[in-house]
């Protein structure tokens, strides 16, 4: 009989009930092929692995994190708690040591989805992982968190969310986005000026196989993670790096991901892409689930799979190679925040840094624009404001007091609430208090 | 007249069940010694006994339950078995290696059925010669996704057979095929019931012919014969023939389908079966016995047989009272019978006897070898019996408190059901079995629920068996782009065209399903077919919808012919 090295929980939640439409990508049969295998493979019969159901997250374990205006139901459904619950779900069994590891193989996903919610994002509303993380710190107390993103889009939500935030690295390697949705992600993006260094994009070209794609996590990803020594490493695991992916261009097999896997060592890993449903996913969930649990994966492959035919050329690896060298010093190394008036990273205003942004959400068709501010502090993260405005939402506001909040910060947080309801023109304000666990909304 | 025989471990117990009057009347009832190396003669004693009651020419039926195939198994006396596998990429399959015949050949079939590598014949042949040099008379041919597609293990059972035809064969006795046990997917339990399947097959078939014969003898030629399967159902002997393994493990669905015919149970409840060594602990959700959701599991082993979920721990009228420290525990370890009985070690039953909730045997022997158990631990009598009690009280809670909660955490797939999910909240305990009502005010004080003991309550496994109805399952699977429909159990593909839906598959799996017990000679009402799972799936290629994915499951309910509840 097979068994694993590592105890895994798998939270399988595939809502057979639930899409955006009919034909979308993110649709009911996404994960019916990867079920079919998984069982078919007996994978929760093994010893070690156990299959849980999802919770449903609360509104307030949403609340916690994003902006969402007007307000948290009308941008979630019940099938978006419902995979942030599964996400939450994971987190739980691997902080109360019931599982060494978990993977929430749930859907919708959610590292599209940013700080400010106005709807939906590629085929994210809320970011599942955040309100993972955030659940977590919130129960658990303050960690430090890696969340690698091998999803092949670049996860620019994610990266948004924690921008500021000095104790979560954010690494996310993705398809070039000259090439591919959402058009971000690249070296340039470093984190806001307290938290410099503490995002990390690396941009592969298309085409890239297992061989760039392992080299780059060899070389770039795991020395940061052994500097940054986080308390948890969160896989971000989309699957669209495929070859036979529809909706991308990147050359990544099974074997790949599960040697990914393996070499990333992940505490907890969510899935967010892929949607080639058929020919990889399956096998894709498989390697991963195997790699986790520390078990043999070297017979999981795809059937149509010849090595031969997805090896990437020698321009490529030489590319790869080239950000292997220059990309660690980002971390390592980062440069000063240029908080002049010409950057495209925000400019720094006395007290503040200031970013402005233009937001479209592609699965909605909304647009929305936003000024981010966050209060420099030396004794805190800073207080953030976020005034935003969108196509389907007059002008907003949201003040988040971080959880490490410094007495100044918190009163400077109400005092911006109590301005805004008194003096400004803002539709809702919301207020995210960490420190003192505490949500308001106003505004109907 | 039903007759209703169960083998169990230490008793094999036997009803004649008179159901002329609209009632169902006990005509004769016994429990006879179960000889272990000789079950045949167990079961002959068990009918002779009754039968000297009974009217033989009136006899229809009997239902029988045998712990024959489980002990071929836990003894070790099966026959080697020849295992011919086309896997594919996946988990290695020779971790699920259960025997030494076995070979892995270079085929490949993928979740939607297609073949995504043939089977290479002259490696399906070198295979069989290899069995053949061994001896082998008895082969399993086993794909993975086979259910979705039986074109390879159908390849090599031609192979083993190097024949066409369905039944007969010189070149091997028995031949299993995966797809044939169930459409369930999961191909290591798959492999591991086929090979059980195959091991069990020639002891299992011999006791099947001798029961024919000595029903022949006693002048019962005419009555029908069915086996219990784990499942709380039945299956025709003849038809048992080609599926042994489905016999295994049915001693405690004969128990829990004893207590759907003696009691009227209604609400979510616990059924204990409380015995000589062990506790059986069984479920029911708004009054149907719960089924495992996979399998059962034959040693180390999961399997795709359906059984009822129970749960035995070791607890039982025979358990030893054993003490670490202050703690009173009793059982797992059984040592000899009690004291009452004859034995020397305090038992359970010892303990009740003591405290004066039975008054069972040598009562004074049972106090004698407390007190003298109690003196060396410095430790009042009467006080240890209690304790023992508590303690077996306390166990028989405390598993099923986990059995409840397992029951209530297990996965579900759509929001519907995980916002809407029904959890099992037990109101009410139904006890059977030796020690039942010694117990019940012990159970009373511990579940704080309503506890009955029912009538019959010693022999309630065999009027369970007597009463349990025939049943099937099957799972049917249709997929419109490629126009096929495939129900794996049965063998049954057809064309079908596009346009075909959910509800023509919800009707196609209920027909399919009656007209496959007809053909066993058992007739089913229609109502009783039920569609127990049912989802479609849309297939899109591009932004183009291109078919869809149809899954059905339909089955008999397990339950009985009639209830003898008021």
């Amino acid at each position: 009989m097979l068994k694993s090295e590592k105890s895994l929980g798998i939270i399988f939640f595939p809502a057979f009930d639930w899409a955006i439409s009919p034909t979308h990508p993110e649709r009911e049969e996404r994960l019916l092929y990867t079920q079919d295998q998984l069982r078919e493979e007996g994978l929760f019969d093994m010893e070690g692995i156990a299959e849980y159901k999802p919770l449903v997250a609360d509104i307030e374990d949403v609340e916690r994190v994003h902006f969402c205006f007007p307000e948290p139901q009308s941008v979630v459904t019940r099938s978006h708690l419902v995979s942030a619950g599964g996400a939450i779900r994971a987190a739980q069994l691997v902080m109360e040591g019931e599982r060494d590891r978990s993977f929430a193989i749930v859907r919708p996903p959610g590292h599209h989805a940013m700080k400010v919610v106005h709807g939906s994002r590629g085929f994210c509303n809320i970011n599942i992982e955040a309100v993972m993380i955030e659940w977590i710190r919130e129960h658990y107390g303050p960690k430090r968190v890696a969340i690698v993103d091998t999803d092949c889009h670049h996860g620019d939500g994610t990266q948004d969310i924690y921008w500021h935030d000095p104790d979560t690295l954010f690494i996310s390697l993705h398809q070039d986005g000259r090439t591919l949705f959402p058009g971000t992600g690249f070296p340039k993006d470093m984190g806001g000026p307290s938290a410099l260094g503490r995002t990390l994009n690396i941009p592969l070209p298309p085409n890239t196989s297992d061989e760039g794609y392992l080299m780059a996590v060899e070389r770039i990803v795991l020395p940061i993670l052994e500097d940054f020594k986080p308390d948890l490493i969160i896989n971000s695991a989309g699957q669209d790096n495929h070859y036979s992916d529809p909706i991308t261009n990147m050359n990544v097999s099974a074997q790949g991901y599960a040697k990914l896997n393996s070499m990333l060592n992940p505490d907890i890993a969510v899935l967010e892409g892929g949607y080639a449903i058929q020919g990889a996913l399956p096998y894709l969930n498989l390697g991963i689930c195997l790699a986790m649990a520390g078990a043999d994966f070297s017979h999981v492959r795809e059937p149509d799979y010849t090595p031969e035919k997805w090896k990437q050329d020698a321009r490529t690896t030489a590319y790869i190679e080239q950000l292997c060298d220059v990309l660690p010093q980002i971390y390592f190394n980062p440069p000063p925040f240029d908080g002049s008036e010409k950057s495209a990273q925000g400019v720094i205003a006395g007290d503040r840094a200031i970013r402005h942004k233009d937001i479209f959400y592609d699965t909605d068709g909304i647009t929305e624009a936003q000024t981010e501010t966050l209060y420099l502090c030396d004794h805190c993260r800073g207080l953030l404001s976020c005034e935003s405005r969108s196509s389907n939402n007059p002008l907003c506001l949201g003040v988040e007091i971080p959880q490490s909040a410094c007495p100044a910060c918190r009163k400077k947080g109400y005092k911006l609430i109590e301005d805004a309801q008194i003096k400004g023109a803002y539709r809702y304000v919301q207020l995210i208090n960490r420190l003192d666990k505490e949500y308001m909304r106003y505004g109907f | 007249m039903l007759l209703g025989i169960d083998v169990g471990g230490t008793h094999t117990d036997a009803v004649a069940l008179d159901l002329t009057n609209d009632r169902v009347d006990v005509a004769a009832s016994c429990k006879v010694p179960t000889d272990h190396d000789n079950l045949l003669a167990s079961v002959n004693a068990a009918l002779e006994t009754i039968l000297a009651d009974v009217n033989r020419t009136r006899v229809r039926q009997l239902n029988l339950s045998t712990t024959l195939s489980t002990n071929a198994i836990v003894e070790g006396r099966t026959e080697d078995v020849g295992l011919l596998v086309s896997a594919g990429p996946g988990i290695d399959p020779h971790h699920f290696r259960p025997c030494r015949d076995f070979h892995v050949l270079d085929g490949s079939i993928d979740h939607r059925g297609n073949e995504v590598r043939a089977l290479p014949v002259s490696q399906v042949q070198r295979a069989v010669d290899a069995c053949r040099e061994n001896n082998i008379r008895v082969f399993a041919s086993v794909g993975k996704f086979s259910t979705r597609n039986p074109r390879h293990e159908n390849l090599m059972r031609r192979t083993i057979c190097r024949c066409d035809s369905d039944t007969e064969c010189e070149n091997a006795d028995f031949v299993t095929m995966g797809h044939e046990l169930g459409g369930t997917l999961n191909f290591p339990r798959r492999l591991a019931t086929a090979y059980f399947n195959c091991a069990v097959w020639r002891v299992y078939n011999q006791f099947a012919t001798a029961v024919s014969e000595s029903l022949s003898a006693m002048g019962l030629g005419h009555v029908r014969v069915n086996m219990l399967k784990a499942d709380g159902g039945t299956m025709p002997l003849e038809a048992s023939r080609s599926m042994p393994v489905q016999s295994i493990f049915s001693g405690p669905a004969a128990s829990v389908m004893g207590i759907v015919a003696l009691c009227d149970v209604v609400h979510d409840s616990v059924i204990l079966d409380i015995g000589g060594t062990t506790t059986d602990i069984a479920v029911f959700a708004g009054g149907a016995p719960l089924v495992e959701r996979d399998g059962i599991a034959i040693g180390s082993h999961p399997t795709l047989v359906r059984a009822l979920k129970v749960r035995s721990i070791g607890v039982g009228g025979d358990s030893a009272i054993t003490m670490l420290g202050e703690d009173v525990r009793v059982g797992p370890r059984r040592l000899g019978p009690s004291a009452c009985m004859g034995g020397t070690h305090p038992t359970l039953t010892d303990a009740l006897n003591m405290t004066g909730d039975c008054e069972l045997g040598d009562v004074n022997a049972s106090r004698r070898a407390l007190e003298q158990f109690a003196a060396e631990h410095t430790m009042p009598a009467a006080l240890l019996a209690q304790r023992a009690i508590e303690a077996a009280a306390t166990a028989i809670h405390k598993a099923t408190g986990e059995l409840v909660h397992d029951i209530n955490s297990k996965p579900v797939y759509t929001i519907h059901e995980l916002l809407e999910g029904k959890r099992v909240i037990p109101r009410k305990v139904y006890v059977v079995g030796g020690p039942a009502q010694a117990l019940k005010d012990h159970m009373f004080q511990r579940f704080k629920l309503s506890t009955e003991v029912p009538s019959n309550f010693g022999v309630a496994n065999a009027i369970g068996a007597a009463l349990t109805r025939t049943t099937w399952e099957l799972e049917l699977f249709a997929d419109t782009e490629r126009h096929v429909l495939f129900i794996p159990s049965l063998s049954y593909r057809e064309n079908i065209p596009t346009s075909y839906t959910l509800d023509n598959a919800r009707e196609d799996a209920v027909n399919n399903l009656i007209i496959h017990l007809d053909k066993l000679g058992v007739y089913l009402e229609p109502d009783k077919a039920q569609v127990t799972e049912a989802s479609t799936f849309n297939m899109v290629k591009g932004y183009d919808t291109v078919g869809r994915n149809i899954r059905v499951k339909s089955q008999v309910r397990p339950g009985v012919v009639r209830t003898m509840a008021s």
